[in-house]
């Protein structure tokens, strides 16, 4: 069932991801001063939007688990992780392709590219700690520290750009002031964060069946050879 | 109005998500179907 509703959902928001290839592309004027790399703003942002939510989302699941000891927690918790990497390759993809025409470098070592590198490549090492341990028990209690600590990466991604010298531009949606954009560029912007949150909710739903799924195909072979 | 020539990286970008989003839909997709299979 939660396969079937997840799989509904990927399937209209892939449709919307495409509708706002075309809103970016051919309904949304070129910036003055950046030219056509400006747009790569409207897939970059969005998709570091839904990785973060999502390593968010797994370390607050990994707090409860280890509070709660609930399975449940932790296959959900397990399951935005994958996700999050997704969307994180697309973030640290697109952003040295915004980076080189309008910064005239791919990357940069200051803080917040850095530390959002540092937090891509937990969530990797995240993947290779599950598979690397048999036990559910002692793989869940693991992985659950290693999320928690990843937790606090999370705000401090979005402060970097205040805290320290960064060639990356401040936010211009999760600040104090309004919005720093005109209102065409905006809804192109807001609507694309609302596909990838969409995105994001389709892809956690099949990942968590498809955990669950290989749960009870693990308990058969338990069952078969006891 | 004159404007930056840096089209391409704009269609790299926009490339590089479709595969990877796209890509990793179709895997959950098969993943799925292949463990409800078994």
């Amino acid at each position: 069932m939660t396969a079937r509703v997840g799989g509904v959902i990927t399937s209209v928001a892939l449709v919307a991801f495409a509708g706002i290839y075309v809103r970016a592309l051919m309904f949304t004027p070129i910036e003055r001063f950046q030219g056509p790399a400006q747009k790569i703003f409207y897939v970059h942002a969005p998709m570091a939007w839904a990785a973060l939510l999502a390593f968010a989302v797994t370390g607050i699941l990994s707090l409860l688990y280890l509070i709660m000891r609930d399975r449940k927690l932790d296959t959900i918790a397990a399951a935005s992780a994958e996700v999050g990497v997704a969307f994180a390759v697309v973030m640290l993809t697109t952003g040295p392709l915004w980076g080189k025409p309008v910064w005239g470098t791919w990357w940069s070592w200051d803080a917040r590219l850095t530390s959002t590198l540092f937090i891509f490549l937990l969530f990797v090492g995240y993947q290779v700690l599950r598979g690397a341990l048999h036990d559910p028990e002692i793989r869940a209690r693991f992985a659950a520290v290693m999320g928690v600590m990843a937790l606090v990466l999370v705000p401090f991604i979005h402060v970097t750009v205040y805290w320290f010298r960064t060639l990356h531009p401040e936010p211009v949606l999760m600040k104090p002031e309004r919005p720093s954009l005109p209102g065409v560029m905006l809804v192109t912007l807001l609507s694309s964060v609302a596909v990838c949150t969409l995105l994001y909710v389709g892809f956690l739903l099949m990942r968590y069946s498809l955990a669950v799924l290989r749960d009870i195909r693990e308990e058969e072979i338990v069952d078969g050879v006891s | 109005m004159e404007y930056p020539d840096n089209g391409a990286y704009m269609v790299a970008a926009y490339v590089v998500a479709a595969v990877v989003i796209v890509g990793y839909a179709a895997s959950l997709f098969y993943r799925i179907r292949k463990a409800a299979k078994r």
